[in-house]
């Protein structure tokens, strides 16, 4: 069975695979967040240019290629999201 | 006189477990921007102010000689509201997930309805909505395996019970059925309670920038 993943969800996804589970140190390319987020081009395109815009997300050219890892904004977020998520789960609920 | 005693407590028991959930979910709101903790914090504001507007009407009945009962009525009506929201987000989960358009004409106006037995009529909407949350929340629990969320349910369960011990307590004025309401209902909150004492507020940063 499908299951449906929230807004909220997908970027929680792209944050923690840029801070649990980079390739190397410069950060993730697009084609690789694309995989471990497991959603389509033009979709994470438009998300990561918000992370990126809102600070989440640092974002380095490298090879020709852009690259993404994340900030200390991003982590704090994530830390929030985290816990967040555990209280609306509590709930019954998903942020 | 108990049933006084123990309507006070369960006003302030109400409006403080309503107002730190509440607070929580608005701090949560503020760090992630999530729709899903803002009808949270909507949902538990609402119990709160409702429980708070309650011990308001009880308290100016005890001081005045004129009819007051409108206000915990108004009381009622929020907690019902608040109640909705639960049920609203547990909605918006099950049924229409990927719909922008149906989200945004879900808040329909539900409540229309005469002022004829207005508390009662209130009264089992509030049941309605919180069987529809326990039986949401225990199908969560199914999912996550989070026990906490047993304690959400059960909580909901039990204030949907002393919703309707309450309704019943309209047909037999004179039985226990109302303390026994109340007592229920206090323990309901209390079990509603048990998620915050899971939340790691030491690690929260309560800032605005989110």
């Amino acid at each position: 069975m499908s299951v449906y993943r929230t807004h909220m969800k997908i970027i929680g996804d792209i944050l923690t695979t840029t801070r649990d589970d980079l390739p190397d140190e410069q950060g993730a390319p697009i084609t690789y967040l694309i995989r471990k987020a497991n959603i389509s081009h033009g979709r994470i395109s438009k998300i990561l240019g918000t992370l990126v815009s809102q600070g989440l997300l640092e974002q380095t050219s490298s090879d020709g290629a852009c690259k993404y890892k994340i900030s200390n904004t991003g982590r704090e977020f994530l830390q929030a999201y985290n816990t967040f998520n555990r209280f609306a789960d509590n709930f019954g609920l998903t942020i | 006189m108990a049933e006084i005693v123990l309507e006070n407590i369960l006003n302030l028991v109400g409006f403080a477990v309503g107002l730190i959930i509440g607070i929580i979910s608005a701090i949560g709101f503020r760090n992630t921007g999530s729709p899903t903790l803002f009808r949270l914090t909507l949902a538990f504001f609402s119990i709160s102010a409702g429980f708070m507007i309650m011990w308001l009407g009880q308290t100016a009945a005890t001081f005045t000689t004129q009819d007051v009962r409108w206000v915990q009525t108004i009381g009622i009506g929020a907690q019902t509201v608040g109640y909705f929201f639960i049920a609203f987000s547990h909605t918006i989960k099950s049924f229409f997930p990927k719909s922008r358009y149906l989200r945004s004409v879900g808040i329909v106006p539900l409540f229309l309805i005469s002022f004829i037995s207005i508390e009662n009529i209130i009264r089992s909407f509030s049941f309605i909505l919180l069987v529809y949350g326990a039986i949401e929340t225990i199908m969560s629990y199914f999912e996550s395996r989070r026990r906490t969320a047993l304690f959400v349910a059960a909580g909901l369960g039990s204030l949907a019970l002393g919703e309707f011990l309450g309704w019943y307590y309209f047909v037999f004025p004179q039985s226990i059925l109302n303390v026994v309401s109340i007592s229920v209902k206090i323990a309901g909150l209390l079990m509603l309670f048990v998620p915050v004492t899971k939340v790691p507020l030491t690690k929260i940063k309560f800032d605005g920038n989110f």
